[in-house]
């Protein structure tokens, strides 16, 4: 079946069709509450953050003029929201976050090594920086070009360079230690 | 930007492959862990998500933002419209629509003949104008030539009067002329002769100028 495109769809729904905006919300929703379920690491934020953005989005949807793509237009909102709220609760150094996290304790015959290593780096990447793990969501959650991403932070191409490699860098120590640790518990 | 970095950016926009890279970085640690552990990051965004996802119902806020209620339309407007155009259209074609003794006639005009007949009247006022013109100058000159021929009447009239005067003492004139001359002749020739035939007591003896001495 024919998609429309989101251009199509934003300028239906500034026309008071409700479908299209349903269209809209429903294609971009699940990114974005993943995003903020990863930023934020509650379910409660996740849809606090989403409710947000789709808030603000309602009231600004005439303000976008598609110098981008919708969807880098969007996450620059919802980018802005995330660090405010990160901001406002301190999360960079919040251990509720971490207790959102199953624990990571092996099941017998049930986990996978993979899932260990998922559960590893979703930890490891809540334990960033805010403003380095929302450069790593977005490089490889949303897939973000690193010019797209300075846009979205009004930030120059080589700042977010650095902040990804310092995240990459500090990611890899802390894997480190947890190979470590998880080799001393073996 | 050194060469590793290249590489490595290379292999995040997916130029070059995972083992390519992997062959050109594993000579320098920092760069090799940095592809490692992104390649560790990438598994797990590629791995779907199915946690639960609350429902977003955003409909009562878009309806609040960007509905807008449906406007009561009105036809009025419509057939205002309508009935000035049908207006418009009726006075400009030949049609129209006639009331006569109580039946409603609609007829088409020709407009040639409609032209022709506006011409035709404007000829015809043009005419009876000019006519009262003419009618207008021909009876105020014959009102000067009258008046004109008045003075011609008066002035021979007093012409003739003043000639027939002119005549007439010259008449009297001639006829005193000859009554002088003829009075000349008579006491010339008769009145020695009537002397001498008259008594001394005679009435008619004592001549005067004009012959006659009253008693």
């Amino acid at each position: 079946m024919f998609k429309r495109s989101d251009d199509s769809l934003i300028a239906k729904a500034l026309n008071g069709d409700q479908h299209a905006w349903q269209q809209l919300v429903n294609r971009h929703q699940s990114a974005l509450f993943y995003f903020g379920l990863r930023l934020l690491g509650s379910k409660e934020d996740a849809n606090d953050l989403l409710q947000d953005v789709l808030m603000v989005l309602c009231r600004n949807l005439g303000q976008y003029r598609g110098d981008s793509s919708f969807k880098s237009w969007l996450f620059g909102i919802a980018n802005y929201r995330a660090m405010d709220m990160l901001r406002k609760r301190k999360y960079s150094d919040n251990d509720d976050a971490l207790a959102e996290l199953p624990d990571e304790a092996p099941e017998p015959g049930q986990q996978l090594a993979s899932d260990r290593q998922q559960q590893q780096v979703r930890k490891q990447l809540l334990l960033l920086p805010a403003e380095q793990r929302l450069v790593m969501e977005l490089k490889f959650y949303q897939q973000f070009t690193f010019d797209e991403i300075a846009s979205q932070l009004a930030i120059s191409s080589n700042t977010v360079k650095s902040r990804f490699y310092a995240a990459l860098d500090k990611l890899r120590l802390q894997l480190e230690d947890d190979h470590v640790e998880q080799s001393a518990n073996f | 930007m050194s060469n590793n970095q290249q590489i490595f950016e290379h292999w995040l926009e997916g130029k070059i492959s995972t083992e390519h890279c992997a062959q050109q970085l594993q000579h320098d640690p920092l760069w090799y862990s940095r592809l490692q552990n992104a390649l560790a990051v990438q598994a797990d965004a590629r791995i779907p998500q199915f946690d639960a996802m609350p429902a977003a119902d955003s409909s009562a806020l878009f309806a609040s933002q960007w509905q807008r209620p449906a406007t009561k339309r009105s036809w009025w407007p419509q057939v205002s419209l309508a009935l000035s155009c049908a207006a418009m259209l009726i006075s400009l074609s030949p049609a129209q629509l006639r009331l006569h003794n109580g039946s409603l006639t609609l007829s088409w005009q020709n407009s040639q003949a409609e032209v022709e007949a506006a011409v035709s009247s404007a000829l015809t006022t043009y005419q009876q104008q000019q006519q009262q013109w003419l009618a207008q100058q021909l009876d105020f000159q014959q009102q000067n030539t009258s008046s004109q021929l008045v003075l011609l009447k008066d002035y021979l009239q007093d012409e003739l009067k003043r000639d027939q005067r002119s005549d007439m003492l010259q008449l009297v004139e001639y006829l005193n002329q000859q009554r002088q001359s003829d009075w000349q002749y008579w006491q010339e020739n008769y009145q020695p002769m009537q002397a001498g035939y008259r008594p001394a007591n005679s009435y008619y003896l004592t001549p005067t100028d004009s012959g006659v001495v009253k008693p």
